[in-house]
């Protein structure tokens, strides 16, 4: 019997990343981190590709 | 001291406890965020940072910024960042960290390891041994009110029935949500409720009502049954309760406690 293991990419969409990888998690600041993703400038890119919306509500 | 060659940096994924040989080969194979692998532990004493090369042309702050714009990117590089980390998670507990996290040096790694040593050694403590798990409810869309009015006035009333019924229904969705909540609660270790994610992001027709997150132990089943629990009774009324998981502990560290 061969059961179909779900791939990661199968299993997680882009909206469970948003809410995960991109938005919670430990962000470490101070002089010698080169770069840190800033989530509002998160959202504003994902605000910018959906083109549709008219409004739509930042991130409490 | 390693050194990175020129114009390349080290992305952080997370910190795990001391650096060990079950966590190295759980991502020696992994690409990484930057697709060219390369991932190692850094830091000799009782913390270790997951870490992997990346160029600067991709990850450097301004180039970062444009490639947050890109969802094709940005979908891509957070699908390999949640795979390292579960990945980790299989091997030893971890805190993650969020995405794009870039230090020019693997020196600058192991100081920060250092200088925030209490800080992830108690954020490592707290999710030994647990896991995330996810729940989110989904409303059905609303279906067709009644017939046109006949006249101005009973369309005024209509309207004013209308209102009244969706603000009891929206004051018993809220109860409902609170009481599917506090159930959770009593079967995790720790909750959090974030603000659901609109339509225009999740891209369905059912309304998003709940986004909440459980820290729960690595076996207990208890929430899972819960949260079927909590569909089968509220199915019939168009509210769905689904469970995904289990996840790196992404919303059970204390930020404040690395600022």
């Amino acid at each position: 019997m061969s059961v179909h293991a779900p791939t990661l990419q199968e299993r997680v969409t882009l909206i469970e990343l948003v809410d995960r990888v991109l938005n919670t998690g430990v962000v470490l600041t101070g002089d010698i981190t080169l770069a840190v993703a800033d989530v509002d400038l998160v959202y504003l890119g994902l605000r910018v590709l959906l083109s549709s919306v008219s409004t739509l509500e930042a991130a409490a | 001291m390693i050194a990175a060659p020129a114009a390349t940096g080290w992305y952080l994924y997370g910190v795990v406890g001391a650096a060990d040989e079950r966590v190295r080969r759980s991502v020696e194979q992994l690409h990484g965020v930057g697709g060219a692998g390369g991932l190692v532990l850094v830091g000799g004493g009782s913390l270790a940072a997951v870490a992997g090369p990346v160029s600067l042309h991709e990850f450097g702050e301004e180039a970062l910024r444009e490639r947050l714009n890109d969802r094709d990117w940005l979908e891509r590089a957070a699908l390999a960042h949640e795979e390292v980390l579960e990945r980790v998670a299989e091997a030893a507990a971890v805190v993650p960290l969020r995405f794009g996290s870039v230090h020019l040096r693997l020196d600058d790694v192991e100081a920060l390891l250092d200088a925030r040593g209490p800080a992830f050694a108690a954020a490592l403590a707290r999710v030994t041994g647990r896991v995330e798990l996810g729940v989110k409810a989904w409303l059905e869309p609303r279906r067709a009110g009644a017939a046109p009015a006949s006249s101005g006035r009973a369309y005024l009333e209509q309207l004013r029935d209308a209102r009244r019924r969706a603000a009891a229904e929206s004051r018993e969705l809220a109860a409902t949500l609170a009481s599917a909540h506090a159930r959770l609660l009593e079967r995790a270790e720790e909750g959090v409720v974030n603000p659901p994610q609109p339509r225009e992001l999740t891209g369905r027709e059912d309304e998003m009502v709940l986004n909440a997150a459980y820290l729960v132990g690595a076996r207990d089943e208890a929430l899972i049954l819960e949260v079927a629990e909590l569909d089968d009774r509220h199915r019939r009324d168009g509210l769905r309760f689904e469970v995904t998981g289990p996840w790196p502990p992404y919303n059970f560290v204390d930020q404040g406690a690395f600022a």
